[in-house]
């Protein structure tokens, strides 16, 4: 670990300093930490570093070094390399620093890494009573965030099937992260833990996102709201002792004693998942195709018990 | 690949030598505080940085860095006079803690300020491309996070997720944490005298006691995973690869795994949570073991039937 942390802190002020685009062979023969290597060893460190400098978000270029193309070299733009300074005062630097601590994802503290490159965590005032976890999935979630903020097309695998897309944003909801992008069907939502194979494009600013698109608007709909099933409005009835919970996830004001609301089906497996959620203190009034389901359901569940 | 570790060292020091180049005399704990680091791990870390520098290497190519009594200097780094910018998984880790907190309601207007700040330099229409709410459609946690922070007793009405009753009780409230998109508060209950976890949207009333508490000095980790505790309710279930889902929102140990079931074991303090699993279901998962249950999803299964035939 030690030789790496010194070779990649010679690679980048190397990097840095150079006027003109160095090679690999430059590399080899001025970088203190690359000589003594064969070729096939000093190769694969060499990827290997390049790759920490990307991973600690340097803007490593490739340009040609003739109008030929036939050499290439490595540059990195100081000005490029350089954190943008966003102006903050201490007051929200401590906001900040108090947030980033506060919420998890993918099992360490969100924003902390963020934090410290920003000039380290500002001291607060004691145990925040308040925390959340925002679940897993940082490093699919890191690209996505790349590509949409580049404007990048990607390509994915989703429930075996291969898709291209065009991503308009990310959205954290219910607990998990959604994607919602443009393909060829039109605008769709995936859920990014189920997201396999993931390859952002080359090109930046590939595709234009629609003026009015905001990703609240797109995965605001509750699950049961949205969905590949034909779109039907229940009548459900919820007795007094749950009206004002149920009233809660429908959006609708807290009754006093029973709640008769209509709700928008678009997804019969959720609807039926969060209506069984009640027991029995639920009950669909219509239509009686949506009944007759939550009974074969249960009748489904009584037979495997045999 | 090289390691997370040693990505995220080099990350510090590229961050902890423009700090100290911006500033005429930084202190050694002030350091250690700011970037999280034991004085050991800060004196490697200057070691490293004083070997490193220009090609040649000789004494005036290299960084000058070490510490000076309580005083940390470095110097002959201008190269490094700015920390690299973020990496997309930074600023989006950065800005959905931001805006979690943001939507929890409970933000000051300083940190509503830094978001839009951090990201007109990230991502300039984050607000419309980034969304990060864990919902409080209930409006409590700003009262409960209160409550927890002046050890205040809680009187709520609370009903229950287990089972199919309303009830008051006191609680004190040790901390309110949001897990899988819901918020919760966990502390103790007065009426079971001992520790429990609440689910804020299950809270119907709430009202905060003159009353306080004394905190206990260890309050566990937020966090939903269930402890299984004496008189729970054990049962095996084996899942349909369909119905693989549970496993992500339910606290299941897996017993067994293969391409076509997965057999799980699943706990509760009693029988309502598993058998409405197990309705909700219906072909796609089946009771191994647990009389208890099948004779749950039998009772409420025969009273849905009773109503939808």
């Amino acid at each position: 670990m030690q030789n790496v942390v010194e070779r990649v802190l010679n690679l980048l002020i190397y990097l840095l300093e150079s006027s003109v685009p160095v090679t690999s062979n430059d590399v080899r023969n001025t970088v203190h930490g690359y000589a003594d290597q064969t070729d096939e060893a000093f190769h694969r460190m060499f990827e290997r570093d390049k790759q920490v400098l990307r991973r600690l978000g340097v803007p490593l270029k490739l340009e040609a070094l003739d109008v030929w193309e036939i050499d290439e070299g490595y540059t990195v733009d100081p000005d490029e390399y350089a954190i943008p300074d966003p102006g903050l005062s201490k007051e929200e630097r401590v906001a900040l620093s108090v947030a980033a601590r506060m919420v998890r994802l993918g099992g360490s503290e969100a924003g902390v890494g963020a934090i410290i490159k920003l000039g380290g965590i500002e001291r607060d005032t004691g145990i925040e009573p308040l925390a959340a976890d925002l679940g897993q999935g940082a490093e699919t979630l890191g690209e996505l965030f790349g590509a949409i903020s580049e404007r990048r097309k990607v390509e994915l695998t989703y429930r075996g099937q291969h898709r291209p897309v065009e991503p308009y944003g990310i959205a954290h909801r219910r607990g998990h992260w959604y994607l919602v992008g443009n393909t060829p069907d039109g605008e769709r939502m995936y859920r990014v833990d189920r997201i396999e194979n993931l390859a952002v494009g080359e090109e930046p600013n590939g595709f234009v996102k629609p003026r009015g698109f905001d990703i609240r608007a797109a995965v605001d709909a509750q699950p049961w709201e949205t969905g590949l099933d034909p779109e039907v409005e229940a009548t459900v009835r919820f007795d007094a002792d749950v009206a004002w919970w149920a009233a809660r996830s429908l959006g609708v004001s807290e009754p006093t004693g029973e709640l008769i609301a209509p709700v928008k089906v678009a997804n019969r497996d959720a609807f039926i998942g969060w209506l069984l959620s009640f027991g029995t203190s639920a009950e669909v009034i219509a239509p009686d195709e949506l009944r007759d389901a939550i009974a074969d359901r249960v009748r489904e569940a009584l037979a495997q018990l045999s | 690949m090289t390691s997370q570790r040693t990505v995220t060292r080099i990350s510090r020091i590229l961050a902890l030598i423009p700090y100290v180049l911006d500033r005429e005399t930084v202190d050694v704990d002030e350091i250690m505080e700011r970037f999280g680091y034991t004085r050991e791990q800060l004196t490697k870390d200057l070691d490293t940085i004083f070997v490193c520098g220009l090609p040649g290497y000789g004494p005036g190519d290299l960084m000058e860095a070490y510490m000076d009594e309580d005083e940390v200097v470095i110097d002959a780094a201008d190269f490094f006079a700015k920390a690299p910018r973020l990496t997309p998984a930074e600023a989006l880790g950065l800005l959905a803690a931001g805006m979690t907190v943001i939507g929890s309601g409970e933000a000051s207007p300083a940190l509503e300020r830094a978001v839009r700040k951090l990201s007109r330099v990230v991502m300039p229409d984050a607000d419309t491309t980034l969304a990060v709410d864990v919902i409080d459609e209930s409006k409590h946690v700003g009262t409960l996070r209160e409550a927890a922070a002046g050890r205040r007793v809680v009187r709520i009405v609370y009903r229950s997720v287990a089972k199919e009753e309303t009830t008051e009780r006191d609680i004190e409230p040790w901390s309110v944490f949001a897990s899988l998109g819901r918020w919760y508060v966990i502390g103790h209950c007065r009426l079971v005298d001992g520790q429990r976890t609440f689910r804020v949207d299950r809270i119907k009333e709430l009202e905060v006691r003159a009353e306080t508490f004394e905190r206990p000095d260890e309050v566990p980790e937020p966090g939903v995973g269930y402890s299984p505790g004496e008189g729970d309710i054990a049962c095996v279930i084996d899942l349909e690869p369909v119905a693989r889902w549970v496993l992500e929102y339910y606290p299941v140990d897996v017993v067994e795994e293969s391409a076509q079931r997965t057999r799980i074991r699943f706990h509760s303090p009693d029988t309502e949570v598993p058998a409405r699993l197990l309705l909700r279901l219906g072909r796609d998962a089946r009771l191994i073991t647990g009389p208890e249950v099948a004779a749950r999803v039998t009772a409420i299964g025969q009273r849905l039937l009773a109503t939808y035939q």
